[in-house]
């Protein structure tokens, strides 16, 4: 696994709306070792998802660079696996063919490319719903489904944004005890957006506090794990950590 | 009372054994009407034959093996207009659709050329190819190729961009986007196109064969008309009708219906 570098990375577009160039991102540093687990949290308009778009390649950077093991990304690849807030998966295809489909680009065989499939659905609970269709899922299975198949292409680094925006709330605390148990178990190195402080901190080892397109701080989340809702909520650290990102988010 | 809700139960439950019943009903006071009208007298039978003419008629014809021939001919020069129709239509939807340039180029033009109906085409196919099989698979190629064309851009441009980007940062070469990702979302959108697309071409063959026809069941209504044998345009206008009624119902609405609502793309 590799380490990510955003060298003094910035984003600035013309809006043909406004007519003027508009500065998403000014300028962004930020080092992610192999195996971290970070969260980038920040009002909306910080510039949040731009930034996980140029790492992911959706959109080209205007400035700066952007390092994956010292080399610089341009474009979309495989070596960065995003999970998306729409789940992105393929209607057309089953839940095991979705898994499936990163080997399938790589050219793994098709019985192979199944077995790793059924591997990564058995990680998060899905074995039961290998055949069916993304629609017949609800939101929660979904988005297992998206997670374990960026996982299953084994990626560097995995880049999410805002991933449990769009399911209820106790599907959501379920899905971020799975993320903490899955990521406990394979140690991926992890890029997390979200704009929900309690779940940035759930989650990270870090916390990346964003405003206006710059980083305003960095907090390190050193709670023990594995993490659960029903321990974390009596958690006095939790609290005072989760109370320090909210000021500062809502300051920002 | 109860013997009406006992007919409606059973008319419920054979229709459900048998959809296609359902789709019969409605004809039959359509068929009454008519019988009636022709049985009254009012109009002279030559002039307004009713249902038992033509039903004779259709035996006659099928057993001189007139329109079996010429109904062979006709869905041949169909098939063959969509067959090209498709093999222009899906590529050139697919190409619009992806590129901001071509769809520039090409939308202009693709809407002028529509306004120009088929049969608008005809005189000056008249010229160019003379009464013969090139002329009508021009118009009909020329019919189903808009409806196709228009739908697939919509359907290319209606699959949602995150589903791309999936597949590129999954691996997947721009060359697989468009072959696992672009075209599968489109394809409810291209069907939809290659239905309308038929039904519009099987009314301009129809049109065609009349003025430039030597065979097939447009021209075997002309030509009735000269001979005077209204039994055989009633008889063609029927099996227009039923022909498109089971290739819409039975071949093109399943196959809309299982791309479309298993992938959750259409909900109906």
């Amino acid at each position: 696994m590799k380490t990510l570098s955003l060298r003094n990375l910035g984003k600035t577009y013309f809006d043909p709306y406004a007519g003027a160039h508009v500065t998403a991102v000014h300028d962004v540093s930020l080092d992610v070792e192999p195996g971290e687990f970070i969260s980038v949290v920040g009002p909306s308009g910080c510039g949040k998802t731009t930034i996980l778009n140029m790492i992911a390649g959706f959109i080209p950077y205007s400035k700066g660079d952007i390092l994956l093991d010292g080399k610089p990304v341009h474009g979309p690849g495989p070596e960065r696996g995003v999970v998306f807030q729409s789940f992105a998966l393929f209607p057309w295809k089953t839940v095991l063919d979705n898994v499936g489909f990163g080997p399938k680009m790589r050219g793994v065989p098709k019985a192979e490319r199944d077995r790793i499939a059924r591997e990564y659905l058995a990680l998060a609970g899905l074995s039961h719903a290998a055949h069916r269709y993304p629609n017949e899922l609800s939101g929660g299975m979904q988005q297992r489904v998206g997670v374990v198949r960026a996982l299953a292409n084994n990626p560097d680094v995995l880049l999410m944004d805002e991933p449990f925006a769009s399911v209820d709330a106790q599907t959501r605390m379920t899905l971020q005890e799975e993320l903490t148990r899955i990521w406990q178990e394979r140690k991926p190195t992890v890029i997390f957006i979200t704009h929900d402080v309690p779940e940035a901190v759930f989650l990270a080892n870090r916390v990346v506090v964003l405003s206006k397109g710059r980083v305003l701080d960095e907090i390190a989340v050193d709670l023990p794990r594995p993490r659960v809702w029903d321990d974390l909520v009596k958690d006095d650290r939790f609290k005072q950590l989760s109370a320090r990102v909210l000021q500062m988010v809502r300051a920002a | 009372m109860n013997l009406m809700l006992q007919i409606w139960a059973g008319y419920a439950r054979m229709t459900r054994r048998w959809p296609g019943i359902s789709a019969i009903i409605p004809f039959i006071p359509v068929l009454a009407l008519w019988t009636a009208v022709s049985e009254s007298g009012l109009f002279p039978r030559a002039f307004f034959p009713g249902p038992g003419d033509v039903t004779r008629a259709f035996f006659t014809l099928t057993y001189k093996g007139i329109l079996p021939d010429y109904l062979q001919d006709s869905l041949i020069r169909l098939a063959t207009g969509a067959a090209v129709g498709m093999a222009l239509g899906i590529p050139l939807g697919i190409l619009i659709g992806t590129s901001r340039w071509a769809h520039r180029i090409c939308w202009p033009v693709l809407l002028f050329l529509q306004a120009i109906g088929d049969i608008a085409w005809l005189p000056i196919l008249l010229i160019w190819f003379g009464f013969g099989l090139t002329t009508m698979t021009f118009v009909i190629v020329y019919t189903v190729l808009f409806p196709v064309v228009l739908n697939t851009v919509l359907g290319v441009e209606s699959v949602p961009r995150d589903l791309a980007r999936a597949a590129l940062s999954l691996g997947a070469s721009r060359a697989r986007v468009l072959w696992e990702v672009t075209l599968p979302g489109a394809l409810p959108n291209i069907i939809t196109g290659l239905r309308n697309g038929l039904g519009y071409g099987w009314r301009a063959l129809i049109a065609v064969e009349m003025i430039v026809g030597t065979s097939g069941i447009g021209f075997m209504m002309f030509d009735a008309r000269r001979a005077g044998s209204t039994v055989e345009i009633i008889l063609g206008m029927i099996i227009l009708g039923l022909l498109w009624y089971i290739v819409d119902a039975w071949i093109l609405a399943p196959i809309e219906r299982a791309t479309g609502q298993r992938w959750g793309l259409v909900t109906s």
